[in-house]
C-alpha cells in the first residue's frame, strides 16, 4: 500500500485537537488506544476517522489505564502509537507511563489539561498538571515533556515528540491545554519531504546473533546516554523485558547495585542529551531587566503585555519554555546573575516558578502570576506583575 | 585481567550474568530446554506450586503446534501481569513481557492489534486477571480480540503472602480473611463466556493431558480464548484451608501434590455445559468438594481484527470526500488593506449554527483571505439554555489573546443570547439580529449600531430553515466589510453539507443585499 494514502497536507482552519491528531499521522502513528474525555476526546475522534484511512489501528479501550498499556503494546509490534487524555486520564495513565519509562518503550501522551484537582473543570484551561508530569509516576526518572502554544504548534510539537521518543527510546508528553486543543486557527501541514521524521535505532531479524543480543545494551564506546537499539517482537530475537529492575538482557536483578544501573541509564539518555532535547523561544534577554519566563497558552498571552511594558520603557525579555521538562536549569540560572527579576506567568498556582526559583537560587527575584485552572490569564495582571518586577530591579 | 575488564566483569556478575558472547540458557536439564531460559532457572515459585505443570503443559501444546501445525513460535508473544504466575514470561524463551499488575490483556490488545501476525498470550494469575486487570478481562472478551488468556487459579494472592481474592471460595480461609471468607468468588468460565469470549475452558493442573488438548485448541482458536487452570498454591493457600490439614508443612513438595491431587479427585468432567453451572463447589468449611471442568463454549465468531478491517472500505470513501473537498479549493487573493483587531461575538441557542457561523467566519478570514484568525466556543453550562456563544478574533497581526476583550461586532439570534452578550459589545460596535428572534428592550443600548434582519425567515422562505446562520453572515459581511464577499462564500461552500451548498449560497446573497441596502441608508 502507498506511503502516501491519505496523506493530507496544505492550509487548513483547524482544530488543535485535531491538528494534534494529524501532526501524529505525518510523524508515522499508525496505533492509537484512547478513552473520551473532554477535552482531549476530539483528538480520539479524529485518529478514530483518520487512521483506518491510512492503514492504522484505533481503538478505544475500557479506561485510561488500558490506554497507556495499549499504546506499549503496540510500541513492541513496532509500530509507532499514541494516547491523549485529560487531568483525572492522566492520574490513570501515571502507573503504565511508569513501565513505559522502565520498559524504554518509545510513544507519545498529550494530556490536554484542563482545571482540577479531580474532575475540576472539564471544559475549561488549565496548567496545572505541570508537576504531575515530572513527578507523577513512582521513582525515580527523566521525562520529556512539551509545552505548545497555538493549533500550529500543537501539530509542529506532536510530530517532534514523536522524534524525540523514537530517538531516545522514551514515552515523550505533550502538555497541552484545553484552550490550545479546543481553538481553531489556521495550521498549515508541509509536504512530507519538507519534515524530518526519526525513527528508533532498531535490530531486525539475522542483525545479530540472538544470544549476542541485548536488548538494553550499554554503549560499546563509553557514552553516557547511549539509547540501545529495539528489537520488535517477532523477529527471533525471544527478547524478555519487564518492570521489575532489569540487567542488560531485560532480566530482573533484584539488588541495589542493579537499580543504580537501571535507574542512571533511564535518567542519563535525557540528562547527557540536553542540548538536542531542550527548546527554547527567546526574545531581547540580552540587558533585560525582567525576564517572563513562560510556557504554552500562558506565554502566548503574555506577550501582548510584554509589549505594552516594553512600550513603557522596561527592559523585558521572553524566554519561553518550548520544552518544560528536562527544565533548562542552566539557562536560568545563568540568567538569574544577570537579570532583576522573573516574571513567570501560568494557569496553576505556582508549579513551573518554583523550579524557576529554585534555578534562581536567590540571584534574581522571581514573580509568580498565578490562578487555578478555569480561564486563560488576565494580561492585565501579567502587565502589573511585570511592572511590580521591574520596580523591585529598580530599587536594587 | 586489565582493571577495566575486572570492573566489567564485576559489573556483568552483579548484572546476573557473566557470558555476554556465549549462549547459556541452554541447561540439558529438562526436556524442553530450548523454550525455557535455563540461564534464569530455578525459578522463584515454591515446592509444590502448580505453575510448573501449568508451564509444561503450555510449552508441550506450543511444541506440538510447532511440529503439527507449522507455527513459527519466533512469532510467538507471551504478556504477564505480576504475580507467581506472572513470573511465567521470564522463564520462557519467547518474546515474552512482563508487565504491571492486571494489565498484560491491555498490553496484549497493542500488540496484537498493531501485529496481528502475533500469537498472543497472556498467562497470568487469578488476582491479576480478575482482580485487579478484570475490568479489561471483560472489555477484550466482548471484543472477541484474538488472544488466548490462561489464567491460573490457585484460590488467593499467593505472591504477597495469601491474602483473600476475587477467586477464593466462600468460607475458605486467607490471611485476610482468618474468620472465613465472608464473600463469593467469581466463576471465571461463566464471567468470560458472558463478557463474549468464544472460547472457554477449565481444568486442573494435573488433568494435563486434557489440558494440553484444550490448550492447544485454544492457541489455534482465532477469537478471544479462554483457559483457568485451577492449581495449588502449597504454601500459603494450603497452609489455611481443610485441603492442606494435616500434611506436613516442611514438606511443601507433598504438600503441593496432595492438594493437587485433591483437586483433580474432585474434578467432574463435564464437556460442554453452560458455563454457569461450571462450579467450584465448597462445603462449609470452604474445602473444595467438586471442580467443573472441560471445555465449555467453542463458538466461531468474526474477532477484533476482521471487525476492525471490515470498515477499511467506508473509511476510504470518507478520506476520498474529505480529500476531494480540499482539491476543490479555490485560491483567492489576499485581503486589501490591514484590519486591525476585530473582536467577533456570535450568539443564540442550540442547533442555530452559531459555532459553525463562527467557524466559516474564521475559515473565511484565514483561508481564504490570508488573514489571522482564531475561533474559540464557549463550553459547559454558559454554552447551555438560551446562550451558546462562539467568538471569532481576526487581525493582519499574529493574535496573542485568543479571548475577546472588547467586542466590536455581535451577531444574536436568540433573545437568551442578546441579553446575555449585548453588554460587552465596545460602545460603537455593531450589534447584527435577527429581528424575529430578539425583541429590542426600551431600554436598549443607543451607543452602538444595531442592525436586524429576519434571518430565519429569509431562510425558511428559500427552504431550508437552518440557513439562517447564512443569511447572518451575508448580512454581516455586507455591513462589517472585514471579510470579502468571495472569501465567505468560498467558507460556506466548504463548509456546508454538499447538498445544500446552492441553497446556502441563496441565501447568504439574500442577507448581504439586505445589508448593503441598510449601509446606504
Amino acid at each position: 500500500m502507498s506511503k502516501e494514502k491519505g496523506r493530507l497536507t496544505g492550509e487548513h482552519f483547524m482544530l488543535g485537537d485535531h491538528a494534534c491528531a494529524e501532526g501524529a499521522i505525518l510523524a508515522g502513528c499508525r496505533f492509537f488506544a484512547g478513552y473520551p474525555i473532554t477535552p482531549a476526546t476530539e483528538i480520539a475522534e479524529r485518529m478514530s476517522v483518520r487512521l483506518p484511512q491510512v492503514d492504522g489501528k484505533y481503538v478505544q479501550m475500557e479506561d485510561e489505564l488500558a490506554s497507556m498499556n495499549a499504546i506499549l503494546g503496540a510500541s513492541w509490534a513496532g509500530v509507532k502509537s499514541m494516547t491523549a487524555t485529560s487531568g483525572p486520564g492522566f492520574s490513570l495513565m501515571m502507573e503504565n507511563l511508569g513501565l513505559g519509562i522502565m520498559l524504554e518503550t518509545p510513544c507519545v501522551l498529550v494530556n490536554v489539561q484542563r482545571g482540577g484537582p479531580s474532575t475540576g473543570l472539564p471544559t475549561l484551561v488549565g496548567q496545572q498538571d505541570m508537576m504531575q508530569a515530572k513527578w507523577g509516576s513512582h521513582g525515580d526518572y527523566e521525562i520529556i515533556a512539551l509545552s505548545p502554544g497555538s493549533p500550529q504548534e500543537l501539530f509542529d510539537l506532536t510530530i517532534r515528540a514523536f522524534n524525540l521518543s523514537e530517538k531516545y527510546r522514551t514515552p515523550v508528553l505533550v502538555m497541552t491545554d484545553a484552550e490550545v486543543g479546543h481553538m481553531t486557527e489556521k495550521v498549515v501541514i508541509p509536504p512530507p519531504e519538507e519534515i524530518e521524521i526519526l525513527n528508533r535505532p532498531q535490530i531486525y531479524k539475522g542483525d545479530v546473533e540472538p544470544d549476542h543480543f541485548r536488548i538494553y545494551r550499554e554503549s560499546p564506546d563509553g557514552d553516557p546516554g547511549y539509547v540501545s537499539p529495539m528489537v520488535k517482537a517477532g523477529e527471533g530475537y525471544r527478547i524478555h523485558v519487564t518492570g521489575l529492575t532489569h540487567d542488560e538482557r531485560g532480566y530482573p536483578a533484584m539488588n541495589a547495585e542493579a537499580n543504580e544501573w537501571n535507574v542512571s541509564r533511564l535518567m542519563e539518555k535525557i540528562t547527557a542529551n540536553l542540548d538536542d532535547i531542550i527548546e527554547l523561544e527567546t526574545d531581547k534577554l540580552r540587558n533585560a531587566e525582567v525576564v517572563v519566563v513562560s510556557y504554552g497558552i500562558s506565554a502566548r498571552t503574555s506577550l501582548w503585555p510584554i509589549e505594552q511594558a516594553r512600550k513603557e520603557g522596561i527592559k523585558v525579555g521572553y524566554l519561553r519554555l518550548i520544552t518544560v521538562w528536562p527544565f533548562p536549569e542552566d539557562t536560568i540560572s545563568k540568567l538569574a546573575t544577570k537579570v532583576g527579576a522573573f516574571v513567570v506567568p501560568e494557569i496553576n498556582m505556582g508549579q513551573i516558578t518554583r523550579e524557576v526559583e529554585r534555578c534562581a537560587a536567590g540571584n534574581a527575584q522571581v514573580f509568580g502570576v498565578h490562578k487555578p485552572g478555569g480561564d486563560i490569564l488576565d494580561p492585565g495582571d501579567v502587565l502589573d506583575t511585570i511592572r511590580k518586577a521591574a520596580a523591585v530591579t529598580q530599587k536594587n | 585481567m586489565s582493571a577495566e575488564a575486572m570492573e566489567r566483569s564485576e559489573r556483568l556478575r552483579i548484572m546476573n550474568y557473566d557470558t555476554p558472547a556465549e549462549s547459556d540458557w541452554e541447561t540439558g536439564l529438562h526436556p524442553m530446554d530450548d523454550l525455557l531460559r535455563g540461564e534464569r532457572l530455578p525459578h522463584i515459585w515454591c515446592q509444590g506450586c502448580g505453575l510448573g505443570t501449568a508451564l509444561t503443559s503450555f510449552i508441550s501444546s506450543l511444541k506440538w503446534l510447532e511440529k503439527n501445525q507449522g507455527w513459527d513460535l519466533d512469532k510467538v508473544a507471551v504478556v504477564s501481569g505480576i504475580g507467581c504466575t506472572g513470573r511465567i514470561a521470564g522463564y520462557l524463551r519467547l518474546d515474552s513481557f512482563h508487565t504491571t499488575h492486571g494489565r498484560a490483556i491491555p498490553f496484549a490488545t497493542g500488540l496484537k492489534i498493531a501485529n496481528p501476525e502475533l500469537k498472543v498470550i497472556v498467562i497470568s494469575g487469578d488476582g491479576d486477571i480478575a482482580g485487579i486487570g478484570g475490568n479489561h478481562l471483560i472489555h477484550a472478551a466482548r471484543r472477541n480480540l484474538g488472544i488466548t488468556v490462561i489464567c491460573v487459579n490457585n484460590f488467593n494472592y499467593g505472591m504477597t503472602g495469601g491474602q483473600v481474592g476475587p477467586t477464593t471460595p466462600h468460607e475458605a480461609r486467607a490471611v485476610t480473611a482468618q474468620y472465613g471468607n465472608y464473600e463469593f468468588p467469581f466463576n471465571l468460565p461463566y464471567l468470560a463466556a458472558a463478557s463474549g469470549a468464544s472460547f472457554v475452558a477449565r481444568w486442573t493442573v494435573l488433568h494435563a493431558r486434557q489440558l494440553d488438548w484444550t490448550l492447544r485448541k485454544a492457541l489455534i482458536h482465532s477469537g478471544f480464548s479462554f483457559v483457568e487452570i485451577i492449581a495449588p498454591c502449597s504454601t500459603a493457600y494450603a497452609r489455611w484451608n481443610p485441603e492442606g490439614k494435616g500434611l506436613d508443612p516442611e514438606n511443601l513438595r507433598r504438600r503441593g501434590l496432595e492438594v493437587m491431587k485433591h483437586y483433580q479427585k474432585v474434578g467432574k468432567t463435564e464437556q460442554g455445559i453452560h458455563p454457569k453451572d461450571a462450579h467450584v463447589k465448597v462445603n462449609s468449611s470452604g474445602e473444595v468438594i467438586e471442580i467443573v471442568e472441560g471445555e465449555f463454549l467453542d463458538e466461531t465468531r468474526p474477532d477484533f481484527k476482521e471487525a476492525i478491517d471490515q470498515r477499511a472500505t467506508t473509511a476510504e470513501k470518507f478520506w476520498l470526500s474529505e480529500k476531494n473537498a480540499l482539491d476543490k479549493r479555490k485560491k483567492l487573493p489576499p485581503k486589501k488593506g490591514k484590519v486591525p483587531r476585530t473582536e467577533i461575538q456570535l450568539g443564540g441557542f442550540g442547533g442555530q449554527g452559531i459555532m459553525s457561523a463562527a467557524k466559516i467566519i474564521g475559515m473565511a478570514a484565514s483561508i481564504y483571505n490570508n488573514l489571522e484568525a482564531c475561533f474559540t466556543q464557549s463550553y459547559g453550562p454558559e454554552a447551555r439554555g438560551g446562550a451558546a456563544g462562539s467568538q471569532v478574533v481576526i487581525s493582519s497581526t499574529p493574535i496573542h489573546h485568543p479571548h475577546l476583550t472588547q467586542p466590536t461586532s455581535m451577531i444574536m439570534m436568540s433573545q437568551g443570547a442578546y441579553e446575555k452578550y449585548v453588554a460587552d459589545l465596545s460602545p460603537g460596535g455593531v450589534l447584527l439580529i435577527d429581528d424575529e428572534l430578539v425583541d429590542l428592550p426600551a431600554e436598549h443600548r443607543e451607543d452602538i449600531k444595531t442592525f436586524g434582519i429576519p434571518a430565519t425567515k429569509i431562510a425558511q422562505d428559500a427552504g431550508n430553515n437552518r440557513a439562517a446562520n447564512t443569511a447572518m453572515l451575508g448580512f454581516w459581511t455586507a455591513v462589517e466589510g472585514i471579510v470579502d464577499k468571495e472569501a465567505m462564500q468560498e467558507s460556506i461552500a466548504e463548509s456546508v453539507p454538499p447538498k445544500t451548498v446552492s441553497i446556502n449560497l441563496d441565501v447568504f446573497e439574500s442577507g448581504y443585499k439586505r445589508g448593503l441596502d441598510l449601509v446606504k441608508k
